[in-house]
C-alpha cells in the first residue's frame, strides 16, 4: 500500500497505539510487584524513623523492620469526632482513597485551606509510642499539603509530654524541584524540628518555616526551623500545612481531648488484662478519647496542658 | 485556589511557567527575535492551552483516575499511569487538528503562525500545564481558568523577551555572545525579577 | 558522514544544548545537583536510544500526515517504560527527578533526533545518533551541574569538597548558584566558549555600531 493512502494511515496508528500501549501496560503489570514490595518497605521505613526506635544511619533489616511494624499500636482516628473509630480496618484503609469519596472526606472551608486541600479524609491513622510502663511517649500524625509541584506528604510526631512539642518530623513523598524544594526531605533540615513548638502560650498554632536561618534567642525561634534557599513556595506551603493540620480543623480538638483522657496501650504492648484488646481496634474502655469526659487532671499523661504550657519560653 | 479569577492570576504571574517553572524553554529561547511572531506564537499558545487542559481534564476524571470507569464495574481500575500518554496524545492531535482548521477558515492567522503551530507539539510548557491539572485534581471550570491563566503567563513572558531583544539590536555585544548567548543572559536576569513576586499568596 | 563522526559530532560542534537550543528546561531545572543531572543524563539517553531505533525500525510504513504523532506516542510510550523501570529498580532515584522524568517527553531533543534522524537513517546509524546526542546533552548537564553544586553548595556528589562557613570552615557558598537563574548564566557561558572555539557559528549581528577611532575623538 501507499503511504499516503488514507487507509495505511489509519491501519498504522492503530498498530502502533496497539504495539505501545501492550509494552506499556506489560512494563507495568510485570513491575508491580517489585514497586509494591518498595512502597511496603519505604512506608515500613518512614513510620519507624518517626517511633524513635531505630538509628537513622543504621535501618533495620527487612525482618527486623516488619516485627517492629507488628508492634506498633496503630488506630483509626475520626478527626471530625476527635474519636478512634473502627469504621474502617487499618491494613484496607487507604486514606487518598477515603479522600476523594464524598462520604469518607469532608470539605474544608476556604478560610480554614491554608493547605490547599478542598477536601481531606475524615479519618486517618495515627500511631501511638508506648514507654515500657505503658506510658504513651509520642504520637505519629500523617499531615499533607499542597506544595509547589505536587503535594506534600509526611509525618510529624509529638512528644506526648505535653503533645505539643515536635518529637521527629519527616516528609517522604514529594515532587518538588529537584535540589531545590526536595530539601524538605534532607534529614539535616528535618532533625531541625526536633524540640520545636507548634502552639505559642496562648494557644495559637506558631510554627513557621523561618525565611533564611533562624535568629537563636529570639522569642520565635522555638516554632522556627531554617527557610530552604530558592524553595519559597514550599517552604511557605509547610508552614501552611501545619498551621492547617494542627489547627481547629484538623488535630486541635484532638489534642485537646488527649490532654484531657488517659489512653491506655492497645493490645500489641500490653501485658496487663485490662486494657488487652486486639492491636488496630479499639474498645469502648479508656482508649476511645470520649468528647465531654472529665478525668481528675492526675491521671493525664501531660502535666501541662496544651493551652496553658508556662514552660514555653515565649 | 477557590476563584477562576485567582486561579488565572496566579497562572499567570505568581506560578508563570516560562520564567518561575522554566517550562517551555526551548521555543522560548529560539523564537523570540521580533515582537510580531511572539504575538502570533503566545495567541497560538494560550488556544491550545485553552483546549488541551480542559480535554485532558474530561478524560483524566472520566476515564484514568482511579475509580473513574465505576459506571462500567471497573471500579478498581486505576489507569492514572496512562495519563502522561493520553495527555501528549490529546496535544499532539489537537495541534494537527487546529493545524488543518486554521488552513481551512483563518488561512491569514495560519500564514503567520506557520512553523510555529507544529512546534507547539513539543512545547514542555503546554504538557506541564496537563499533568499539573491532573496532579492538582482541579475541576473542569478550574482547568479552563488555568489552560487560559498558563497560556497567557507564558505568551506575556515570550513577548516581553521579544520586546527586550528589539531593543538590544543596537547594543555592541561581545564576539561570539550574540544572538543565543546574549538571550540566555536576558532571560537569566527576566526570571530573576519574577522570583521577586513568587510565592505571593492571592 | 562516518560512523564515529556521527558520534562525536554532536559532542561539541553540534551540541543539541548549545547549537540546537534543544532540550534547555531540564538543563535549567535539575542542575543544581550532580546526582540528579547524571540521572536525567543517563535516563534521557536510555529514551533517546529506545525511540530512535524503533522509529528508525518503522520509517517506512510512517505516512507523512500522521508521523508527528505516531512519533510522540513512541516517544512518550518509552519514557513511561523508563519512568516505571527506574521507578522499580532505582525507586530514590525516580522520587528526586519526579515530574522532570516526564517531561523528557516534550525533550525537543528527543522528538528533533526522531524527526532529523531516525525518520531517514538505518537503525545502527539512527541509534549511532542517539547516542551522540544524549552524550552531548550529558557533557553539558554535567558541566553545570559541577559548577552549581561545587559553588552553591561547596560539595560534588554530596560530599564536602570547599569546606562552608556555617561549618566552621572558609567557603561562603553561593547561593544564587543554586536558583535556576543562574543556570542561564552559565549557559550563556558555555554558548560562548563554543562559539569562540567554532568561530563560524557566531551569529551575525542586525546592526553594527558604527566605528570611530579613538584618535578621531580626540582631534576633534
Amino acid at each position: 500500500m501507499n503511504n499516503d493512502d488514507p487507509r495505511k494511515a489509519v491501519l498504522v496508528v492503530i498498530l502502533v497505539a496497539l504495539v505501545c500501549s501492550f509494552l506499556v501496560s506489560a512494563s507495568i503489570v510485570l513491575l508491580a510487584p517489585i514497586k509494591q514490595e518498595n512502597e511496603m518497605l519505604v512506608r515500613g521505613q518512614n513510620i519507624l524513623s518517626q517511633t524513635g526506635w531505630v538509628e537513622q544511619t543504621n535501618p533495620p533489616d527487612r525482618e527486623a523492620m516488619l516485627l517492629m511494624l507488628e508492634k506498633l499500636d496503630s488506630r483509626l482516628l475520626d478527626i471530625n469526632e476527635s474519636v478512634f473509630s473502627d469504621a474502617f480496618s487499618i491494613e484496607e484503609f487507604n486514606e487518598r482513597r477515603a479522600a476523594s469519596n464524598p462520604q469518607t472526606s469532608h470539605t474544608i472551608s476556604s478560610e480554614f485551606d491554608t493547605a490547599g486541600l478542598g477536601r481531606r479524609s475524615r479519618y486517618v491513622v495515627v500511631h501511638l509510642i508506648w514507654s515500657n510502663e505503658k506510658q504513651l511517649q509520642r504520637i505519629i500524625l500523617p499531615v499533607y499539603g499542597a506544595g509547589m509541584w505536587s503535594t506534600l506528604y509526611g509525618y510529624i510526631a509529638l512528644d506526648a509530654t505535653d503533645f505539643n512539642t515536635v518529637a521527629s518530623a519527616l516528609f517522604y513523598e514529594q515532587a518538588e524541584t529537584p535540589g531545590l524544594g526536595d530539601k524538605i526531605e534532607d534529614s539535616g533540615w528535618l532533625a531541625q524540628w526536633q524540640g520545636r513548638k507548634i502552639y505559642n502560650t496562648s494557644g495559637r498554632v506558631s510554627f513557621r518555616v523561618a525565611e533564611g536561618r533562624v535568629e537563636p534567642g529570639t522569642t520565635a525561634a522555638v516554632h522556627q526551623v531554617d527557610g530552604l534557599t530558592g524553595a519559597t513556595v514550599t517552604a511557605s506551603a509547610v508552614t501552611n500545612l501545619v498551621q492547617y493540620w494542627f489547627g481547629k480543623d484538623g488535630y486541635l480538638p484532638f489534642l485537646q481531648s488527649l490532654n484531657k483522657t488517659k489512653l491506655k496501650p492497645a493490645g500489641g504492648l500490653s501485658e496487663s488484662s485490662e486494657s488487652v484488646i486486639s492491636p488496630g481496634i479499639v474498645v469502648s474502655t479508656g482508649s476511645v478519647v470520649s468528647k465531654g469526659s472529665v478525668v481528675s487532671p492526675g491521671t493525664v499523661n501531660s502535666p501541662a496542658s496544651l493551652n496553658i504550657n508556662k514552660e514555653d519560653p515565649q | 485556589m477557590n476563584s477562576f479569577f485567582e486561579i488565572f492570576l496566579r497562572a499567570v504571574f505568581i506560578e508563570n511557567l516560562a520564567l518561575a517553572y522554566f517550562l517551555g524553554m526551548c521555543t522560548f529561547l529560539a523564537v523570540s527575535k521580533k515582537i510580531s511572531t511572539t504575538v502570533g506564537l503566545g495567541a497560538a499558545v494560550i488556544l491550545v492551552e485553552g483546549l488541551s487542559v480542559p480535554i485532558n481534564n474530561i478524560i483524566y476524571q472520566g476515564l484514568l483516575k482511579e475509580g473513574a470507569l465505576e459506571w462500567a464495574g471497573l471500579g478498581e481500575l486505576d489507569l492514572s499511569y496512562l495519563g502522561l500518554l493520553s495527555a501528549i496524545g490529546v496535544i499532539a492531535a489537537m495541534v494537527q487538528v487546529l493545524e488543518m482548521v486554521l488552513n481551512k477558515f483563518f488561512p491569514s492567522l495560519y500564514h503567520s503562525l506557520g512553523i510555529y503551530l507544529p512546534l507547539l507539539t513539543v512545547n514542555c510548557a503546554i504538557l506541564g500545564a496537563s499533568l499539573f491539572m491532573m496532579q492538582r485534581e482541579m475541576t473542569l471550570g478550574q482547568s479552563v481558568a488555568y489552560g487560559l491563566g498558563t497560556g497567557t503567563g507564558w505568551a506575556i513572558a515570550i513577548i516581553g523577551l521579544a520586546g527586550l531583544r528589539e531593543k538590544m539590536k543596537f547594543s555592541d555585544i561581545p564576539e561570539g555572545l550574540e544572538g543565543l548567548g546574549i538571550t540566555f543572559v536576558t532571560a537569566g536576569i527576566m526570571s530573576l525579577a519574577f522570583m521577586a513576586i513568587s510565592g505571593i499568596n492571592v | 558522514m562516518s560512523a564515529s563522526d556521527t558520534l562525536t559530532r554532536p559532542l561539541l560542534r553540534e551540541n543539541p544544548v548549545t547549537f540546537h537550543v534543544l532540550g534547555i528546561c531540564s538543563a535549567l531545572a535539575i542542575t543544581n545537583s550532580l546526582n540528579s543531572a547524571l540521572i536525567m543524563s543517563l535516563a534521557l539517553t536510555c529514551v533517546l536510544v529506545l525511540s530512535n531505533a524503533s522509529i528508525s525500525l518503522i520509517r517506512k510504513h510512517l505516512p507523512g500526515s500522521v508521523r508527528i504523532i505516531i512519533q510522540i506516542t513512541v516517544i512518550a510510550s518509552a519514557v513511561t517504560i523508563v519512568d516505571e523501570l527506574l521507578s522499580a529498580f532505582l525507586p530514590d532515584v525516580a522520587r528526586t527527578l519526579s515530574v522532570y522524568i516526564s517531561l523528557i517527553v516534550t525533550n525537543c531533543i528527543v522528538l528533533g533526533r526522531a524527526e532529523a534522524c531516525a525518520m531517514s537513517q538505518p537503525v545502527r546509524k539512527a541509534v549511532l545518533d542517539a547516542v551522540g546526542n544524549g552524550l552531548g546533552f550529558s557533557l553539558v548537564l554535567i558541566s553545570v551541574a559541577v559548577i552549581r553544586e561545587l559553588f552553591g553548595s561547596g560539595s560534588l556528589l554530596g560530599y564536602q569538597i570547599l569546606e562552608l562557613v556555617s561549618n566552621g570552615g572558609w567557603y561562603q557558598p553561593n547561593e544564587m548558584m543554586l536558583l535556576p537563574p543562574s543556570a542561564f548564566f552559565i549557559v550563556a557561558g558555555l554558548v560562548w566558549l563554543n562559539r569562540t572555539w567554532y568561530k563560524e557559528q557566531v551569529e551575525k549581528p542586525d546592526f553594527k555600531p558604527a566605528s570611530v577611532e579613538v584618535d578621531e575623538i580626540y582631534s576633534s
